[in-house]
């Protein structure tokens, strides 16, 4: 199994008499060896303004297996709204917003879950979000059932 | 005004079907969305020889809650190596609160950044050298204090 991700970032003009043309390419793996990730979660949702204040995405930092942390993930999240280029969800961990993501921009970071409180939530700033977003990962475990 | 484009390709066999995910964006302004960002702290790329959290983007360098996108990439080649990246005025490393992620050998990653607090990473070696790339496209630089 092999999970790749590529990135090209271009602009003929940001810097005049240089254009600019990044690309990279990764194979992300399991932390600190060479195995692949073998887990992901994905969804689409609507995240709508103080419906709540903050969503949660992705599961919580105390979901890994043996409620590991400093683990090897990442996640990709686009909003996918279309109705108003000015709508944006702020994007944080644990209450802290690190960024805004306008209507039909897109982030890939990795996550390292780095203690109990580390998890990824998103804020809507006007009007209604469709957001997509994918975890991959190697340690998350699903919530043990009720009895 | 320029025009900035980003895309990514995310492909995985991990499931019984094919993943790809394509994304493809313009980065613009906060109060403009139709606006192109115009402005970057260029290119940069940093040798680290030990562990020691440094901060690669100085945030009162630009204006704050705007709609900024960094750049990062472990142009290094282990696996077993890797930057901790962390919104922090001055620490990253596992336990440090708002540690966003690891980057490991190889590794990129693009995030939208709001220009209030310092971007900080520290190498996970001392032994063995890593190399960081990394940029700033900026959604308003304030100038710096001579």
């Amino acid at each position: 199994m092999a999970t790749t991700a590529q990135i090209t970032i271009t602009s003929p003009d940001l810097m005049p008499g240089s254009a600019l043309n990044i690309t990279a390419n990764t194979t992300l793996t399991k932390a600190g060896v060479t195995a692949d990730l073998d887990q992901k979660l994905s969804g689409v949702v609507k995240v709508t303004v103080g419906g709540p204040t903050e969503h949660r995405l992705g599961p919580l930092a105390t979901e890994m297996a043996g409620d590991a942390h400093d683990i090897a993930s990442y996640l990709y999240v686009h909003n996918k709204t279309t109705e108003d280029a000015t709508y944006y969800v702020d994007f944080g961990i644990h209450e802290t917003m690190i960024g805004r993501l306008y209507a039909g921009d897109w982030m890939f970071i990795p996550w390292n879950a780095s203690d109990d409180n580390a998890e990824l939530e998103i804020q809507a700033i006007g009007g209604t979000n469709i957001i997509e977003y994918c975890l991959f990962n190697s340690d998350v475990i699903l919530p043990t059932a009720a009895a | 005004m320029a025009t900035i484009n980003a895309s990514a390709t995310i492909s995985s066999d991990i499931a019984s079907y094919p993943v790809t995910i394509s994304g493809a964006m313009t980065m613009t302004k906060s109060a403009n969305p139709s606006v192109g960002l115009e402005e970057t702290t260029g290119l940069r790329t940093k040798k680290f020889t030990t562990t020691t959290a440094a901060v690669i983007v100085e945030h009162d360098e630009l204006t704050d809650d705007k709609a900024h996108k960094v750049y990062i990439r472990n142009a290094s080649g282990s696996r077993a190596n890797f930057f901790y990246v962390a919104y922090n005025a001055s620490a990253a490393a596992a336990g440090t609160a708002e540690t966003i992620g690891k980057l490991y050998g190889g590794d990129w990653m693009l995030m939208p950044y709001n220009g209030n607090v310092n971007i900080t990473v520290a190498s996970s070696t001392a032994t063995e050298t890593q190399m960081l790339e990394y940029m700033v496209f900026a959604d308003g630089i304030v100038a710096a204090k001579g």
